[in-house]
């Protein structure tokens, strides 16, 4: 959102609508606006989290940020580079530095590939080592690296349990030497004690390899524990953005006040000034007019039914898409402030 | 989507698919062949050149502009119809339900190819409908038994069934058939059916004694006219020649709804309504003819199409078994003497049948099955 | 386990591989329905590779009119006299057939006509519906739209019609029995894969390859239809049953090469011919024709509870 050549990789206005065809001729008749115009940039070395209620688009954007779907509208630069406009053999240098670990470490992995192979053949395709048993080499390393062993390689991914495979295919990400990884809620399936020891992998691996992370989840616990900057992300757009420690202490979006405020808390003397959210969220076929948030918020004015609300900077790197200047923090009292535009 | 858009889109595929189809039998019929072969089923020797000539004309191989029959068979420039307009001409002809001559029932082109179809068709229709009933009455309570009694006597009875009619080849399932009941099972010093081929006129379990009178042919069907003419040992004589055919073309197809009958009812038992329906104290019939069959006859229904193909191929070897007037027998005659254009109206004559049933169960399925979108 | 020391992928496909087979061996040991097609079908191979060496494979077109319709077999009376007059003091098993000559011998001869033809048909249309239904499945799209197209167009007519009109066109041998069993046969497998590969390709490890930078090559051949070959095996093994079938329905009704030709089908075209007075030449080969069938048909059941696993109980 500020220009700054620490970005690995920025998104500018970016779109992807799923058409919906109907009839003989399959005419489209309407989109589901997945990703309705994003603005992100990822900087090197850090963890970006997204977080966001299922089905506001966030894994959709993690796949177009990959190039595993075509960007509708807008870009996406890697490293400097327009990998929206790459196509087949170009793309494949990219596909090397980029990586992805999926949500279901059950159906991540080839039921009929040993570890070893699976492990292997990224680096078949990437040219990696110049020997088979430099491969092999490095595959067990690998392994070892995400705490398995070189016993393993032999194995098919039906002997492991849910952590042991989400390990695996973290080893299967890092066998090409990534820069970024798309973690898809990496951890969402698992049980909580093995989630705490994927995500400690994580943290070590990162600091290790110097890698940067996407981390997509809905939970925000983890999202707090792991990521340096957080996006929330609602009905395909981002609404709130800033440091995750800001973020988490005073939010300045409803929709992330109510995010936060269905989280548990321990001390229940501290109240809350939102309630649930109410109703669920709209179908991102026909998102509401002006702010997509308006059905849900307890806040919205005829301002918000007309207009699309502006994206600002209400503290620096703390931005919002909403209309009002909302103060959750005025104790116990919630205060709208219309804002002078 | 709504219905009537789905039914309209599957209408233009159809037709595309039956012309897709006019293009391929066309090219294997004429296209593959030089003209002349084409040709040479529907002369004979005796014909004098002008003769010959006009029947050419008449195939659409041979333009108006050839001189003479020598140039033709010369494959003289301009004597020739390009295959392309061959088929545009054959096209425009069979629309307008011009198939030209047959060389069926034996002499040379006496007879036009379209009525020689239609009149022995009824009796193939006849014979699927009957092998269609068949499967339906026997395969598919044979599958219900099969699964609500896994793994017991009717289980491992119904299974040989099916395994046994996937397995069978079916000319020599009629030929067994013909041999127990013709010459084994002697009734009164005769065979059960009369070497007479669909009408048998002194076997026991016919209409004895009795001369079939005059009978109108409305259908062609003869079990159908039996009925309308009120000519009753017709009737029943017709429904007595039919029964070992019918049998014959059914025994596999039973095998096959039977299994995927029973399959289905074994995956629908297992779910949760039925088990709910049972803990509401239902009896055990309610159980499986309210609740279970309605849900587990669906995927029998789905494969009806790929049953009047089945039943409408396998004709063809058990009308040749049997002696059975209908097509398929004629069709066999009709390769052996390369009677295009029978086997021309033929095959597309089946075509539409298959395509057209496949539209309806496509249609009635989704009436059935409500979570059915299109 | 000898498995769990490292030797790297390849000793590790096999540690895979004998898992599977072990429990094949298993299931098969517990299913002697099962084990009986494993049976016939293994003889029936057995018997089609070393035929030559039982019967001299040049006998069948060697005629000693003498012996026409003989019918020697003990075990069965048929009480019917010899229609002719057998010479000889021979005693033929299965009888002799029109031409004179031993019936069970033809058989023998019979069997690799057919299972080869079968074979070729099955093996043939395993490798179309692979590639094509697998291009069709993967790719979606026009491709999809117009293999299905071009499947639709060949399913619309019956089989046999279609197999009738191309050997009749393209006259009358082995090879073209064999191209039109398979002209007829192929877009079942077109189908069957396609429909495979669209529930195998939606799975994530799909996405993962290709983040991986994986072609879609590789993705397809190398991953989608290893995973979901099994019911198509399942299919080619039932289906070599039906192929035979198919093959001798058609040579049954005339459209054979060679009247003399031992093979199933035509042999039983000799009997039908000769079905009140020598009804033995209908018997045996389609008894042939019935047994080995049975024995694919049981084979790939066999197969089918081994590799589906909602079928476990």
């Amino acid at each position: 959102m500020t220009d700054n050549n620490d970005y690995l990789l920025r998104t500018e206005n970016l779109f992807k609508w799923f058409p919906t065809r109907i009839g003989i001729l399959s005419r489209t008749v309407a989109y589901v606006k997945a990703v309705d115009g994003v603005s992100i940039g990822i900087r090197r070395g850090e963890t970006f989290g997204l977080v966001g209620e299922s089905g506001c688009g966030k894994t959709t954007l993690g796949r177009t940020l990959m190039r595993l779907t075509e960007p509708s509208k807008g870009s996406v630069a890697f490293e400097g580079t327009m990998i929206s406009a790459l196509k087949g053999s170009r793309l494949k240098p990219f596909r090397r530095k980029m990586q992805v670990v999926f949500q279901d470490p059950y159906a991540s992995l080839d039921p009929r590939q040993s570890i070893g192979s699976a492990l292997l053949e990224p680096m078949k395709i990437h040219r990696i080592a110049s020997t088979k048993s430099e491969a092999k080499k490095m595959a067990g390393e690998l392994l070892e690296k995400v705490g398995l062993n070189t016993d393993h390689l032999a194995r098919f991914p039906h002997e492991f349990s849910g952590g042991q495979r989400q390990r695996i295919a973290i080893a299967i990400a890092l066998a090409v030497k990534p820069s970024f990884i798309v973690l898809d809620e990496p951890t969402s399936a698992l049980d909580v004690s093995v989630q705490a020891q994927i995500l400690r992998l994580l943290r070590n691996l990162q600091q290790e390899l110097d890698l940067t992370f996407l981390f997509i989840s809905h939970n925000l616990a983890v999202i707090r524990q792991m990521c340096d900057r957080t996006a929330v992300m609602y009905l395909g757009r981002i609404v709130e953005f800033a440091e995750t420690k800001k973020l988490f202490e005073n939010p300045k979006h409803p929709y992330t006040k109510a995010l936060l405020s269905s989280v548990p808390v321990p001390d229940p003397s501290k109240r809350r000034e939102l309630g649930v959210l109410q109703g669920n969220i709209p179908s991102p076929v026909a998102i509401p007019s002006g702010c997509r948030f308006r059905t849900r918020c307890p806040y919205a004015t005829e301002k918000c039914l007309n207009l699309p609300p502006p994206l600002i900077e209400v503290e620096r790197g703390h931005w919002i898409e909403c209309h009002y200047d909302i103060d959750f923090a005025a104790a116990s009292k919630v205060e709208i402030r219309p804002r002078a535009t | 989507m709504r219905l009537y858009e789905y039914v309209a889109r599957r209408l233009l595929l159809m037709i595309f698919v039956l012309l897709a189809l006019s293009v391929l039998i066309f090219y294997l019929t004429r296209g593959l062949l030089p003209p002349t072969t084409a040709l040479a089923a529907y002369i004979t020797p005796r014909m004098d050149d002008s003769a010959k000539l006009s029947v050419a004309r008449a195939l659409g191989v041979a333009t108006t502009s050839c001189p003479s029959y020598s140039a033709f068979v010369s494959l003289q420039g301009g004597c020739v119809v390009p295959l392309w307009g061959q088929y545009v001409g054959w096209l425009e002809n069979a629309l307008a339900g011009n198939w030209g001559l047959t060389l069926l029932p034996g002499i040379s082109g006496t007879d036009t190819t379209w009525h020689v179809f239609f009149s022995r068709f009824p009796y193939t229709a006849e014979l699927a409908i009957a092998g269609a009933f068949l499967t339906i009455i026997i395969g598919i309570p044979l599958g219900i038994v099969s699964a609500t009694h896994n793994n017991k006597l009717p289980d491992h009875i119904s299974r040989m069934v099916s395994l046994g009619g996937y397995s069978i080849p079916q000319f020599w399932f009629g030929a067994v058939l013909q041999i127990l009941f013709v010459l084994y099972i002697r009734v009164n010093g005769s065979g059960l059916l009369s070497a007479n081929s669909t009408v048998a006129t002194r076997c026991v379990i016919c209409f004895s004694g009795v001369v079939p009178g005059e009978i109108a042919r409305y259908s062609g069907i003869p079990l159908l006219d039996g009925i309308l003419s009120l000519n009753f040992p017709y009737f029943w004589d017709s429904g007595v020649a039919l029964i070992l055919p019918a049998l014959t073309l059914a025994i596999t197809s039973i095998g096959a709804i039977s299994r995927i009958v029973r399959s289905s009812m074994m995956e629908v038992l297992r779910q949760d309504y039925i088990t709910l329906a049972r803990s509401k104290g239902l009896k055990e019939n309610v159980v499986i003819y309210r609740h279970a069959l309605r849900n587990a006859i669906l995927p029998a229904v789905t494969v009806s199409g790929l049953l009047v193909a089945y039943l409408l191929g396998g004709a063809v070897i058990v009308e040749i078994v049997f002696s059975w007037p209908g097509v398929g027998n004629a069709s066999l005659a009709a390769a052996n003497v390369l009677d295009i254009n029978f086997l021309e109206l033929y095959v597309l004559v089946t075509a539409v049948i298959i395509v057209v049933t496949n539209l309806a169960v496509d249609v009635i399925y989704a009436k059935l099955d409500p979570r059915i979108r299109y | 386990m000898k498995a769990s020391k490292p030797e790297g992928s390849q000793s590790s496909d096999r540690y895979g591989r004998r898992a599977d087979l072990k429990y094949a061996l298993h299931l098969l040991r517990r299913n002697p329905i099962v084990l009986t097609g494993v049976a016939i079908s293994v003889a029936s191979v057995l018997l089609a590779l070393l035929s030559p060496l039982i019967v001299n494979p040049t006998s069948w077109d060697q005629q000693p009119l003498n012996l026409r319709l003989c019918w020697n077999n003990p075990i069965v009376n048929w009480q019917i006299a010899n229609v002719f007059n057998c010479g000889g003091s021979a005693v033929y098993p299965l009888g002799t057939d029109s031409y004179g000559r031993s019936l069970l011998q033809m058989i023998i001869l019979a069997i690799p006509v057919d299972l080869e033809i079968a074979f070729e048909v099955v093996a043939s249309a395993v490798v179309i519906g692979v590639f094509f239904g697998g291009l069709a499945g993967y790719k979606g799209g026009i491709v999809d739209e117009a293999i299905l197209r071009v499947t639709d167009v060949f399913l619309a007519i019956p089989g046999i019609l279609l197999a009738i009109v191309l050997i009749v066109v393209l006259g009358r041998s082995l090879p073209t029995l064999t191209i039109a069993v398979l002209t007829t046969w192929w877009p079942y497998y077109v189908r069957l894969m396609r429909s495979q590969v669209l529930s195998e390709k939606e799975k994530p490890y799909v996405e993962r390859l290709r983040a991986m930078g994986a072609g879609g090559i590789r993705i397809l051949y190398g991953h989608i239809v290893q995973n979901s070959i099994y019911p198509v095996l399942v299919q080619a093994t039932l289906d070599i049953g039906s192929v035979i079938l198919t093959v001798s329905a058609l040579t049954f009704i005339g459209l054979t090469p060679s009247p003399l030709l031992p093979e199933l089908g035509n042999l039983s075209n000799q009997g039908i011919q000769y079905i009140f007075t020598a009804p033995w030449l209908i018997l045996f080969p389609g008894l042939t024709i019935l047994i080995i069938s049975l024995g694919f048909n049981l084979l790939g059941d066999g197969i089918r509870d081994v590799f589906d696993p909602r079928l476990r109980r």
